[in-house]
């Protein structure tokens, strides 16, 4: 082709631009014509989520289902609240959360400072151990888990420290997220740390002071996935917990399954879901920066 | 650093198999079929009961249940009146959820030994407990002379009185005694119900229609109102298991046994043969399971327009969710209550079900004693058993009931709706002569769940070759059990 | 450098992170791998049942008694056992009927969701990349499936293809199709019992095929892309200058440079795929499969989920599964490795 380019004549040159011109019109149309199928596709399920649980059974039930609903009806969320008793699962949610992400954060940044700056005998065998277990699968620790918080006495424990410590205990230290924060330790300057040395400023407080605040965008997007991954597990919970502090997925699941619930009643389902899928949204729609990032992250380094 | 953690794990497995291939199996198979001291005792196993029974220390028994906060409120008034009793025994109970929650969280809980003191259960539970031998037998406190002293100054001997024994009704008490040769009582029956059929009275009177008292007539029964409502499954059955078992028993074919390596036995002609019938009701839309409808089919029944059904195979302790919903006039329908359709009305069989109690072995001992004192004033006080039965629609395990005059009052207000409890129970204790227990042993629920997959498995499956898709089936619901063991 | 003092201090900031790790973790392994090794001889059950579900006998038609079965923590507190050294945990999984059936859905779903999740999500990363409006509006609507509970959009995807009232014989007998066989309606397909009772294994896949690609999907992209974003524009103009067709840069270029990417959602891929779970249960409950599928394992059951049965009933079985779940995930990601060097330019 480059061979051809060689001989051609101006006018052909003229020509070949407005073709150019032509087809880069007609493949941008094609282009947004294609992304807009398929985010219609992807955001399709959110759509049917909403307009179900506005509808009333009956309406539900039509044999040509509507794409709008007739006429709304909120009932379907105020049934959802008290079927799936999703006040006590929200609570419930938020606190293994937050306590979870406020000790896993404390942990994880010790030991990345501890990987990044401090000097000791084997560090860098232990580093290497601590990846490796990254490479096995979660199912495999979950069989002793279970033993282990049951000889603990806290499986199904009615009392509420027992109940949550036996959600949050098991997976407050993350390889990963100590991975993470530990390259971003190493990216700050040494210069500056042997200058806080010099000045005699302690090791906490340089931590406080200078490394906390410079990685900040990476803790923030550890907080984001620490929280959503509580909002989303499922197994041990279901494993482990005891019935009043079920986590909002296994909530939403059992109620809708249980029998003696008659025919499912999806429009009220729907409603549960839409609650429970809100709160991610908006705090998607806030920090959808240190979201992408973090998880762009885990990518292009794991 | 992965490459050679990924070389040293490679390295670590090479060794790891070459070591198995040149271990030898130890043990070799016999044909000297094993004893095992349940096989030989002929003596029931004995529990040592403190010599003074009950010392009157203080405490605390915790009891694992089902019961739904109505229920629990009646337990409370006579956790109240068993403290008047023995005020320093503190019972805290709680709900753990279905009758299997209890099971796998008891399983659970006897790892670490936090297990409670006393337990719903069904036989093939205890069965499964006794695995590490945490039940604690109960003739030695059943046969126990020893005398106790209650907060009144009133004595009592610690077991059952003869009055007392005969007071139950003996096919619940038996259920207590299924688990080895000797008999030994591992359980003491609590409430207690059964299958009955659930129909539509109106529909019926309207149409002059009559209940079926066999599959027979059951299924021309069918055929009559699929004319009269296009559009309706006449029948449904909650528990596809049940029916699976009560069919068994009903045709005298086997189910299971509690016989070493004999214990599924339900692949036989017998068996295929009523669910290949029971396929065709399916397929032409006669009837419906609750896995197969989606919940339980009281939720059909009570439909009051488009597709409904007129029947209702369900259990007595769910009489209330087989009652229509209520407006101004009262309940959109009468409900009738009759027993079950049967195969031989001469020789009737239906299914005891309902929680039975039993006790969890402890280190201190009188906290073993305590459980049973408690145990034994749940199943043996006719106030508690009338009062537990009115609310929950179960059968009271003790014939004295009927000495209360409340009770009375109840059962004489038996109707179709308001009272439909009333007359569940009523119909139940009729056909007390009916029940039979399948055999209990660590898999037997095993074998429960897979019968009902087979049931639903065979009806739902379309294909030209019935007769190859059942015999398939059930080999493979046979292997499954044994694959699950 | 290293003295003591800071020695000391290094370990202490260490220590709550080993500790957890060693009970949580560490100790974990060991205990799994020491379960799955562990089994006993129980002679008091028969050695083994013919296809009949009747006992094995030898030539004289005798009983034959004893076998080795799995680790169980209840037999360990019955404390009448010997536990002994065997494999046999492992070869009571590989020998279940089910484990082919687990290993069947496994490879089916991988072989699909695998390929057709990258592909898209390749196509719309390298479109997304070549507009500018709408570029952040669109970017964000194909992140927001990553952001979801997987068992709560589970059930709408279930809700969609749901047919209430579900006649398996009639389909037109039932009160609603559901939207999805209404979409295909406007088609003029004929409506498919996608999840209801009597539903075929195709159509069962199929659901979860275009469930766990939806899902997949953001990851994907947002990995894809920024890799597209990171490669150094110099490529593409001298493609530009050549006037190569777009396809070809597609092809030549852009794929070349974005190997190191495209291998690395392929792995993550597969194992994702070998540890399926939730999403199943999202559309199918717990059971694993519509109602009546199976009699014995359940229809659309997976590895992970093989693990939690048996988990509180038969430890060593779960151990022995975790282990032969952990080699295979093992030995998949080693192939990719393997095949993406030869195949990646970095």
């Amino acid at each position: 082709m480059s061979k051809e380019m060689k001989v051609l004549t101006e006018k052909d040159l003229q020509q070949v631009t407005s073709r150019q011109k032509v087809t880069k019109v007609v493949s941008q149309v094609l282009l947004y014509l294609f992304l807009c199928t398929m985010a219609l596709i992807i955001i399709f399920p959110f759509y049917w989520m909403i307009i179900s649980s506005l509808k009333d059974l009956a309406e539900y039930r039509l044999s040509t289902p509507t794409l709008f609903p007739r006429e709304i009806h909120w009932y379907n969320y105020v049934k959802a609240f008290q079927k799936a008793e999703l006040l006590n699962l929200f609570k419930n949610t938020l606190i293994v959360g937050i306590v979870s992400t406020i000790l896993s954060l404390i942990i994880t940044i010790i030991t990345a400072f501890a990987f990044a700056r401090l000097e000791f005998k084997g560090k860098n065998a232990l580093f290497a151990a601590l990846l490796a277990t990254m490479m096995i699968p979660g199912e495999l620790f979950t069989i002793t888990n279970f033993i282990t918080i049951t000889k603990l006495g806290w499986y199904k424990s009615d009392d509420p420290i027992k109940g949550y410590a036996v959600l949050i205990v098991p997976f407050l230290v993350s390889v990963f997220y100590i991975y993470l924060l530990r390259q971003n330790f190493l990216q700050i300057p040494n210069e500056l740390y042997l200058a806080a040395k010099v000045d005699g400023t302690s090791d906490f407080k340089y931590l406080c002071k200078v490394m906390i605040p410079l990685s900040l965008p990476t803790l923030i997007s550890i907080t984001i996935l620490k929280m959503m991954g509580s909002w989303n597990s499922y197994v041990w919970p279901r494993l482990v917990a005891h019935k009043d502090f079920y986590l909002i997925t296994n909530g939403l699941r059992s109620a809708f399954t249980d029998a003696g619930s008659g025919e499912a009643d999806i429009p009220v389902q729907m409603a549960a879901v839409a609650v429970v899928s809100a709160p991610l949204f908006l705090v998607f729609i806030f920090l959808r920066k240190y979201i992408m990032k973090g998880v762009s992250r885990s990518g292009i380094k794991g | 650093m992965k490459k050679i953690l990924a070389v040293l794990l490679l390295v670590a497995m090479c060794v790891a198999s070459l070591t198995f291939i040149g271990c030898e199996d130890k043990h070799k198979t016999t044909t000297e079929a094993p004893t095992t001291e349940a096989d030989i005792n002929t003596k029931p196993v004995e529990y040592a009961v403190p010599e003074n029974g009950y010392d009157g220390s203080e405490v605390t028994i915790t009891f694992s249940h089902t019961m739904n906060a109505e229920y629990q409120k009646v337990l409370d008034k006579y956790i109240k009146e068993f403290n008047k009793l023995y005020p320093k025994i503190t019972i805290e109970h709680a709900q753990v959820g279905g009758y299997d929650e209890v099971r796998d969280q008891i399983k659970t809980e006897l790892t670490a030994g936090n297990q409670p003191n006393i337990a719903y259960c069904y036989p093939d539970h205890v069965a499964l407990y006794n695995v590490a031998k945490a039940v604690v037998p109960l003739n030695s406190f059943i046969d126990s002379q020893i005398e106790v002293t209650d907060a009144n100054g009133n004595k009592t001997i610690l077991g059952l009185t003869e009055e007392q024994k005969a007071d139950f009704i003996t096919a619940f008490y038996e259920e207590g005694a299924v688990f080895d040769k000797a008999g030994t009582m591992y359980t003491l029956p609590m409430s207690k119900s059964t299958e009955v059929i659930y129909y539509n009275k109106d529909f019926f009177t309207k149409h002059n229609l009559t209940v079926p008292t066999t599959w027979e007539e059951m299924k021309a029964l069918c055929k009559k109102i699929k004319e009269i409502d296009p559009n309706c499954i006449p029948l449904g059955y909650d528990s596809e298991a049940n029916w699976f078992i009560t069919m068994c028993e009903q045709y005298g074919s086997d189910y299971t046994s509690a016989e070493k390596g004999k214990y599924f036995l339900f692949n036989n002609d017998t068996n295929k043969a009523f669910v290949k019938e029971f396929r065709s009701w399916y397929e032409a839309g006669y009837l419906t399971t609750q896995e197969l409808y989606g919940g339980y089919t009281s939720g059909l029944f009570t439909e009051l327009s488009g597709k409904r059904s007129y029947m209702s195979i369900g259990s007595t302790g769910g009489a209330i969710h087989q009652r229509p919903a209520a407006d101004d006039d009262g309940y959109a329908f009468d409900v009738g209550i009759a027993p079950i359709p049967q195969v031989n009305p001469e020789a009737g069989k239906a299914i005891s079900q309902g929680p039975s109690l039993c006790i969890f072995d402890n280190p201190n001992k009188q906290e073993v004693v305590a459980s049973w004192l408690f145990v034994e004033f749940l199943t043996t006080n006719k106030e508690f058993q009338a009062a537990f039965s009115m609310t929950s629609g179960y059968m009271p395990v003790i014939k004295s009931v009927d000495q209360v005059d409340a009770y009375k009052n109840f059962l004489a207000g038996a109707n179709g709706g308001s009272n439909i409890q009333a007359l569940a129970v009523k119909v139940a204790r009729e056909m007390s002569d009916l029940y039979f227990v399948s055999p209990a042993f660590n898999g037997s629920s095993l074998a429960r769940d897979k019968v009902g997959a087979l049931m639903q498995y065979c009806f739902v499956q379309q294909t030209s070759n019935v007769d190859a898709m059942i015999d398939e089936a059930f080999k493979n619901a046979v292997k499954a059990c044994y694959d699950g063991q | 450098m290293v003295d003591s003092k800071h020695q000391w201090k290094a370990w202490l900031y260490l220590l709550p992170a080993i500790i957890l790790l060693l009970v949580f973790t560490v100790w974990p392994i060991i205990n799994t791998v020491r379960m799955s090794f562990t089994v006993y001889w129980d002679e008091t059950d028969v050695a083994g049942y013919d296809e009949n579900g009747m006992p094995l006998t030898d030539e004289n038609g005798k009983v034959l008694w004893g076998r080795y079965k799995g680790y169980s923590i209840a037999e360990e507190l019955g404390g009448e056992r010997e536990f002994e050294f065997g494999l046999n945990n492992f070869k009571e999984v590989v020998k279940t009927d089910g484990f082919w059936q687990i290993m069947k859905n496994t490879v089916i779903l991988c072989i699909l969701t695998v390929p057709i999740s990258t592909f898209l999500a390749l196509l719309i990363a390298v479109c997304l990349n070549a507009i500018r409006p709408l570029r952040r509006l669109l970017q964000t609507i194909f992140f927001l499936p990553y952001v979801t509970n997987s068992i709560a959009i589970g059930m709408v995807f279930a809700a969609m293809f749901n047919i209430v009232g579900v006649n398996p014989s009639n389909l037109d007998q039932s009160t609603s199709l559901g939207i999805i066989n209404a979409v295909l309606g406007w088609f003029g397909a004929d409506p498919i019992n996608w999840i209801n009772q009597g539903s075929t294994y195709g159509a069962n896949i199929a659901v979860m095929v275009i469930y766990i690609v939806w899902n997949a999907l953001p990851f994907k992209i947002l990995i894809l892309l920024g890799g597209l974003q990171s490669v150094n524009k110099q490529y593409y103009d001298a493609a530009k200058v050549d006037s190569t067709p777009k396809w070809r840069v597609f092809t030549r270029v852009t794929v070349p440079l974005l190997s190191p990417m495209i291998a690395y959602v392929v792995i993550t891929g597969f194992i994702g795929g070998f540890k399926e779970y939730t999403s199943i249960v999202g559309i199918f409950g717990e059971k694993m499969q519509p109602p009546g599928a199976s009699v014995g394992v359940p229809r659309l059951q997976t590895m992970v989920g093989y693990i939690y049965d048996n988990l509180g009933n038969a430890e060593g079985i779960a151990s022995a599964a975790a282990i032969i779940l952990f080699a295979l995930i093992f030995v998949v990601t080693l192939i990719n490795l393997w095949v993406s060097k030869k195949k990646t330019h970095y």
